[in-house]
C-alpha cells in the first residue's frame, strides 16, 4: 500500500492528520491547562490558554486532599496484583504450553472465558463474596479480585511468548540435568523477558486506572485508590476542576511514562490481539 | 516438587517411560493449580451465584428467598430499565461503527508514505495510554457548560452556549467520548493487520489493471477480515459493559437518557437490593454468552 502518493493526496492526508492531531491532542493539552488555574480563573476570565498558571492545585491536593496518600493506595495495589498475577500467570502460561496432562485443553478454555468475563457482569456476586471473605474494605480484597481480569491476559499473552521459543533449548538444558523448573527460571523466562514486561505493564495500569471494584469495596476514605478519590471530587455540588485536573495529571503521568518507555513490548502485546478497554 | 523431579529425569533412563510423563503430568495440574483456584473463586463461583441470587429477593443482610422470575418481570416494567436496554444498544452500535469506520481510514492513512509515520502513530496512541477515569474526567470537563472548553469555543464562534449534557445531546457527547478512549487499540490492530498483507499481491494486481479500489475491496479486506472480526467482537463485549464513560462524565443521566445496564446494576447494588441488582447484569447474560462462545472459539484457533 506504500503507493506514491499524488500532490492532492499528500494535501488531503496531511490535513486529516492535521485534524487528528487537533482531536487527539486538545483534551489533553486542556486537562493540563485547567490543572494550572485557580476556579476564579477558571470561570471568571474563560480562555483557551493557561491564565495565571499556578501549582496552587497540585500542592492544595497534596495538602488539603491528602492525595498522598492515595498515590500510596494506587502504589500498593498495583504493584502487588502485577507481582501476584505475573508469578501465577507465569507458572500457567508454562504448564499449558510445555506439559502434557489431561484437561489441558479446559484449562485454556477456562482461562479465555474468564478474560473475555467483563467486571461488570460479576461486581455484585464478588461483593457479596469479598464480604463473606472478610476482604472487604481493605487493600487485599481489591487486589485479589484484580487477578479476575489480570491473571487470564497475562496467561494468554505468555502462552504465546512461550510457543515462539523452541523446545530444543530446554531440552539441551535438562539433558544436563537441569529440573523442569529450574530450566523455566533460569532459561526460558530471559527469553520471555519481553513478555513479562508487557504483562507487567497491562497489569499495572489495569489495577492502577480501575474504578469500580475499588468504588464497591472500598469504603474508608484512607484506603482509596486514586480513580476514586478524583471520582468523589465530582460527585459533590461544585466541581472543583482545578483539583480534579491536578490529579488527573498526576494519575496519568506515570502511566504514559511506563507506556512510553516500554512501548515495544506494549505494541507487541496489543498486536498478540489483547488488552481489555 | 522440584526436587523429586530432578531425580526422575536421571532415573528415567532406566525406568517405563511412563514415570516421567506421569510427573510432568503432576508438575502441569500443580503449575496451573493457582491460577484455577483464582479464577473458581473469582470468576466461575461469582458467574453462577450471580445467576442463582437474581432469582431471589436478597438484600444486604438477608439471604433471600427463592421468587422465580419476580425480579426480571418488575424490571421489564422499570422505565429506567427500558431505557437501559436502549441506550447500551445505542451507545453500542454508533462507538463501534465510529471505531469501524474512522479505526480503518485512519490505519490506511498511517500506512501510506507519509512524513514522520512513526510519530504520528505514537500520537494516535495516546488516549489508549491515558487511563480511561482520566480520559472520561476530561471529557466531562471539556463538556461541562462552566468553563468547558467546547463552549468557550462555541461561544467565541458565535454559536452560544450550548449544553453538551442535556438531555437530547448527553448520549452524543458520551458516544464520542468513548469512542476518543477506544479507537487507538482499532487503529493499532488494523495496522498491524494492513502491514502483513504482502506487497506481491498489490504490485500483480496492479499489473492486471485493478485500480486502488479493486486493490482494497478484493487483497485488503479479505486479509485483514479476521482481524477485524477479533476486535469488533472483543471491543463489542468490553464496550457493551463499560462503566466509567458513562459513570463519569453523566452518571446515566439527565433523567436516563444515558443510563445503560452496568451503571443501572450499580444503582441497584446502592439500594441494597443485591437479588435485583443482580438480575440487571443477568439479563445482559445470554447476549455475553454468545459473544464469549464465540469469543473463545476464535481466540483458541489462533
Amino acid at each position: 500500500m506504500l503507493n506514491k502518493l499524488t500532490a492532492g493526496q499528500k494535501i488531503f492526508a496531511y490535513a486529516c492528520l492535521l485534524l487528528l492531531a487537533i482531536v487527539i491532542v486538545f483534551p489533553i493539552y486542556y486537562m493540563v491547562t485547567v490543572s494550572l488555574k485557580l476556579p476564579r480563573d477558571i470561570y471568571r476570565v474563560p480562555s483557551l490558554l493557561p491564565v495565571n498558571p499556578t501549582l496552587k492545585n497540585y500542592t492544595d491536593l497534596i495538602t488539603k486532599q491528602d492525595f498522598l496518600l492515595n498515590i500510596r493506595n494506587s502504589l500498593i495495589v498495583a504493584t502487588a496484583a502485577t507481582v501476584v498475577s505475573v508469578f501465577i500467570s507465569t507458572l500457567a502460561a508454562y504448564s499449558l504450553t510445555r506439559l502434557q496432562y489431561r484437561g489441558r485443553s479446559w484449562v485454556g478454555r477456562l482461562i479465555l472465558f474468564s478474560y473475555l468475563t467483563p467486571a461488570a457482569l460479576l461486581f455484585i456476586p464478588l461483593a457479596v463474596i469479598i464480604n463473606r471473605l472478610q476482604l472487604g474494605n481493605t487493600l487485599h480484597g481489591l487486589i485479589f479480585t484484580y487477578l479476575t481480569f489480570a491473571a487470564p491476559l497475562s496467561t494468554w499473552l505468555l502462552m504465546g511468548f512461550f510457543r515462539g521459543v523452541p523446545v530444543d533449548l530446554e531440552e539441551a538444558a535438562m539433558v544436563d540435568g537441569a529440573t523442569r523448573l529450574v530450566s523455566l527460571f533460569r532459561i526460558l523466562l530471559p527469553v520471555i523477558a519481553p513478555g513479562i514486561v508487557a504483562v507487567s505493564v497491562f497489569t499495572f495500569t489495569g489495577a492502577w486506572n480501575e474504578l469500580l471494584l475499588a468504588m464497591i469495596f472500598i469504603t474508608s476514605k484512607d484506603l482509596r485508590t486514586i480513580p476514586v478519590a478524583l471520582q468523589y471530587l465530582i460527585t459533590g455540588d461544585v466541581f472543583r476542576w482545578g483539583l480534579i485536573m491536578a490529579g488527573a495529571v498526576m494519575a496519568a503521568v506515570p502511566i504514559m511514562l511506563l507506556y512510553y518507555l516500554s512501548q515495544r513490548f506494549v505494541v507487541a502485546g496489543i498486536g498478540a490481539g489483547a488488552v481489555k478497554t | 516438587m522440584a526436587e523429586p523431579a530432578a531425580l526422575s529425569t536421571r532415573a528415567s533412563a532406566k525406568k517405563p517411560r511412563i514415570t516421567l510423563r506421569r510427573r510432568n503430568s503432576l508438575l502441569g495440574y500443580a503449575l496451573v493449580a493457582p491460577i484455577i483456584l483464582c479464577l473458581l473463586v473469582l470468576v466461575v463461583y461469582p458467574f453462577i451465584f450471580g445467576v442463582a441470587i437474581s432469582f431471589t429477593d436478597r438484600e444486604v443482610g438477608t439471604e433471600g428467598n427463592f421468587i422465580g422470575l419476580a425480579n426480571f418481570i418488575y424490571l421489564s416494567k422499570v422505565p429506567s430499565f427500558q431505557k437501559s436496554i436502549i441506550n447500551t444498544i445505542v451507545l453500542v452500535f454508533w462507538v463501534q461503527l465510529l471505531k469501524l469506520v474512522l479505526g480503518l481510514s485512519i490505519a490506511i492513512l498511517l500506512n501510506q508514505a507519509i512524513r514522520g509515520r512513526k510519530l504520528w502513530r505514537g500520537m494516535v496512541l495516546l488516549p489508549w495510554a491515558m487511563p480511561a477515569f482520566v480520559a472520561y474526567l476530561t471529557w466531562q470537563l471539556l463538556y461541562a457548560p462552566q468553563g468547558g472548553a467546547f463552549n468557550l469555543i462555541s461561544v467565541g464562534l458565535g454559536f452560544g452556549k450550548i449544553d453538551f449534557l442535556s438531555k437530547d445531546l448527553a448520549m452524543p457527547s458520551v458516544i464520542f467520548a468513548t469512542f476518543w478512549r477506544g479507537f487507538p487499540f482499532w487503529v493499532i490492530s488494523f495496522l498491524a493487520a494492513l502491514q502483513s498483507v504482502s506487497q506481491e499481491l498489490y504490485e500483480a494486481a496492479a499489473i492486471d489493471g485493478a485500480n486502488a479500489w479493486q486493490r482494497f475491496r478484493h487483497i485488503t479486506i479479505p486479509a485483514i477480515l479476521p482481524v477485524v472480526l477479533v476486535v469488533v467482537l472483543l471491543s463489542t463485549i468490553w464496550t457493551t459493559n463499560g462503566f466509567e464513560n458513562v459513570w463519569l462524565i453523566t452518571q446515566g443521566g439527565p433523567s436516563d437518557a444515558t443510563m445503560t445496564f452496568p451503571v443501572l446494576a450499580y444503582f441497584g447494588m446502592q439500594t441494597m437490593r443485591i437479588g435485583e441488582a443482580a438480575a440487571v447484569s443477568v439479563t445482559l447474560l445470554p447476549i455475553f454468552a454468545i459473544m464469549a462462545f464465540v469469543g473463545v472459539k476464535v481466540l483458541e484457533r489462533d
